[in-house]
């Protein structure tokens, strides 16, 4: 039978695939509102279940870390977890931005570039693969998704120049605004997913690639 | 055990060893007690016989060692002493020893010292004359005898400990030394101590209902696993915190996992929020189920809880897979579409035809066109309908016709014969390319094969192209292909074009003409024949379609 440690470790396990399902749901849900469908109010409500539970999962890991002072793999784990929660949280925050400004384009006047949808698809891969990557401790995923963080800045750039080129042909400057704020948090929507899958690397290698000379602690 | 057989083995010699040193050394004191008053009573006698004969300067003159003389006269005066001065020493006659000489004769007493630790040993003789003789000696007492021996006597001890603590571990683990050899897995054939038969008999009873319990269990388990495991449908179990307990390998094989997720939560399977949904529903005990969709598949999830006690001990979940079951009726629901849409374009042309002749706004001289244009459309409506039957008939695995030996090169010869009306109009070249085969089918499908591959090959093609059927002989099989360089199959389309009424023009154009059912005869056809169909294209170059066919169906 399983000792309560581990149980209180798999429902942390459970709850963060949960957050990170619901965060596929929002931005898959966001990146619809910008192709015109009304979902808006369905993003904001999950957003508020995402806050909902990062303060969960929050209160699950500082009972764990308090009541069963865990070491080495598990404190590495539940660390990673602290961190990867806030990530999600963010990822929720932005995709309810998204929604809030699909509100205010008017998609009679202004045409949505090809390019944000592809953005809008290639950040929901990665949040998705980057979840995935956790809930299998993939190695392999995570170095992955940080590799393809580039092709999505990469669509940024082109989304950036392509709505300068038809701002300066006469588009909605308003309009343009919008689509290019919207381009910018699915960037960083991307830039997230890299953090979790970052931190899912942390938690399976105990080396964190931003600070390896200060986290290195299995090599000392 | 060994350390309770040393214990009690050391403790048991310790014990022997003391009782006997004090039993020894009781005996010893009081027979050497015995002896030195036997001795102080010789003394005595042999000095009071000197006494007797010579008087007190017998006493005198001998210089006498250990013992003490005394000699007493009759009112107790010492008169003599060999080792205090006679005359400071006190009147003995109350003394017990010098009482007892006076009335018997002799007379014995046993006086401690002050300490107790010597004790004085008298002996007196009365004389003839009533005076007394008494020899006296000093020795240890018990107390001091005990006091002096004790450090040898611990010395002893101690080595003797020594000993028989190294003789009793060896003894202990000589005695164990069998038992932790026995072998529990055959008890019986175990010779050793007959007080532990009995157990041997136990365990070995024991042994065997394990074994047999084992045994069952194992079985149910294999039956279990061979159950599950050739189940088509995914079996999952979980526990109440999501926990999977167990699963079998179609389970892994729909979500897509290669190694069993056992212990694992089943979210990490699919954590789509209506899985979720319908595990959470069904751990607050309440029947549910799903259509999944993972990749490209659908999944029927029905998941029932396990309650126990009137408690949610967890679930069973099943999982089946319904993408086959789904495509079919899509393509049925498609199916109907196009057939309704595709026999009532004749229809509606017909009855419009006919109207307008009913209605008379027809000119005399154009009733002859209206009429043709009808023929026309019912015509195409027969040949629709005959080809539905064809396809049906394939679909049934009717067939009307016999097998026979065919010459493939005749039939390509006869179908092109058949075809080069068309062709011309469509300025499209027919060749035949390969040589004579013969080949055990039926006559009137292949024939149906070849023309609807070629047909579709001149209409689909361009201007100035050219179809070309290649013949070839593949040892116990022959291949026909039918290429062209036409305008070729979209990928995305390749999959679809032999299904029914499909066209990878959607608008169904007229012009092209045809019923969209003749790669769906070819399909059928082939594949009552016996053969395979293979298709490769490119767009603007081309197609290739090759159906082989054994020889010997």
């Amino acid at each position: 039978m399983a000792t309560r440690f581990e149980r209180q470790l798999e429902e942390l396990h459970v709850q963060i695939i949960t957050m990170g399902s619901l965060c596929e749901k929002v931005i898959a849900l966001s990146a619809k509102a910008i192709q015109g469908e009304d979902c808006a109010g369905e993003v904001f409500e999950t957003d508020r279940e995402i806050d909902g539970l990062e303060r969960e999962i929050e209160a699950i890991c500082m009972r764990l870390l308090l009541h069963q002072q865990p070491v080495a793999r598990d404190l590495r784990e539940i660390s990673a977890a602290l961190k990867m929660i806030s990530d999600m949280e963010r990822i929720g925050d932005q995709a309810a931005d998204i929604a809030d400004l699909s509100k205010f384009i008017d998609r009679s006047v202004v045409e949505i570039p090809d390019e944000i949808a592809r953005m809008a698809e290639k950040t929901v891969h990665m949040v998705t693969e980057s979840i995935d990557a956790f809930v299998k401790a993939d190695l392999a995923l995570c170095r992955k998704v940080i590799d393809d963080d580039d092709l999505v800045d990469e669509l940024f750039n082109q989304t950036k120049n392509k709505l300068a080129d038809l701002i300066y042909k006469n588009m909605d400057a308003k309009a343009g605004l919008d689509l290019l704020m919207t381009a910018k948090y699915m960037e960083r929507i991307g830039d997230h997913a890299v953090n979790i899958a970052e931190w899912v690397e942390y938690s399976i290698t105990g080396i964190h690639r931003n600070n390896e000379h200060q986290m290195g602690g299995n090599k000392n | 055990m060994t350390k309770k057989i040393f214990k009690s083995t050391v403790l048991a010699s310790a014990a022997v060893l003391i009782l006997g040193v004090a039993f020894v050394m009781g005996i010893l004191y009081q027979y050497f007690g015995k002896q030195l008053n036997s001795e102080l009573e010789k003394e005595a006698r042999y000095l009071a016989y000197g006494v007797e004969q010579q008087g007190q300067e017998y006493l005198e003159q001998i210089k006498y060692g250990d013992s003490r003389i005394t000699y007493i006269d009759e009112n107790g005066n010492v008169l003599y002493d060999n080792t205090a001065d006679e005359n400071k020493m006190e009147n003995h006659k109350n003394r017990e020893e010098f009482q007892e000489a006076l009335s018997k004769g002799k007379g014995e007493a046993v006086r401690m010292s002050d300490t107790l630790s010597e004790k004085t040993v008298y002996s007196a003789i009365r004389l003839s004359d009533n005076s007394v003789l008494r020899v006296s000696s000093t020795q240890y007492s018990v107390f001091a005898l005990i006091l002096q021996l004790v450090q040898p006597v611990l010395c002893i001890i101690f080595v003797m400990l020594i000993i028989a603590g190294v003789i009793a571990s060896k003894v202990a683990s000589k005695i164990v030394e069998p038992i932790n050899e026995l072998d529990l897995e055959k008890p019986g054939e175990n010779e050793i101590y007959e007080e532990v038969a009995p157990l041997l008999g136990k365990i070995n009873r024991q042994n065997r209902q394990i074994q047999k319990q084992l045994e069952e269990a194992r079985r149910n388990q294999e039956e279990f696993s061979i159950i599950t495991e050739n189940m088509q449908e995914g079996l999952l179990v979980i526990d109440p915190y999501t926990m999977i307990l167990s699963g079998n390998s179609s389970a892994w094989r729909i979500f897509q996992v290669n190694e069993p997720g056992i212990g694992q939560s089943v979210y990490s399977l699919d954590r789509d929020e209506d899985f979720r949904k319908v595990i959470e529903h069904v751990l607050e005990g309440k029947h549910g189920n799903a259509l999944l969709r993972l990749d490209n598949e659908f999944v029927q999830l029905i998941a029932n809880p396990v309650t126990r006690d009137g408690k949610i001990v967890g679930a069973v979940l099943l999982l089946m897979n319904e993408t086959e079951k789904i495509q079919r009726e899509n393509l049925r629901r498609e199916f109907s579409a196009n057939v309704s849409h595709e026999l009532k374009t004749p229809l509606t042309s017909i009855s419009g035809f006919a109207e307008i002749i009913q209605d008379g706004f027809v000119k005399e001289e154009d009733v002859k066109k209206f009429a043709g244009r009808i023929y026309r459309e019912a015509q195409r409506l027969i040949q629709l309908v005959e080809d539905t039957i064809k396809i049906s008939q394939l679909d049934e695995g009717e067939n009307p016709y016999e097998w026979e030996n065919v010459d493939i090169y005749s039939v390509a010869r006869n179908v092109c014969g058949n075809l080069k009306e068309i062709a011309q109009k469509k300025n499209v070249h027919l060749y035949i390319d390969g040589e004579r085969l013969i080949c055990r089918t039926v006559r009137p499908i292949f024939e149906e094969i070849l023309y609807n591959l070629c047909d579709n090959g001149i209409k689909y093609n361009k201007d100035n192209g050219t179809v070309t059927i290649h013949l070839k002989d593949i040892g116990n099989a022959i291949q026909i292909s039918v290429e062209d360089n036409g305008i070729g199959i979209p990928r995305e389309d390749r999959n679809r074009v032999f299904e029914r009424f499909y066209r990878v023009d959607k608008s169904h154009s007229k012009e092209i003409g045809g019923t969209g059912l003749g790669l769906s005869i070819v399909k059928h056809g082939v594949a009552f024949l016996g053969g395979t169909l293979e298709l490769t294209s490119e767009v603007d170059s081309g197609t290739e379609i090759t159906v082989t066919l054994p020889k010997q169906a």
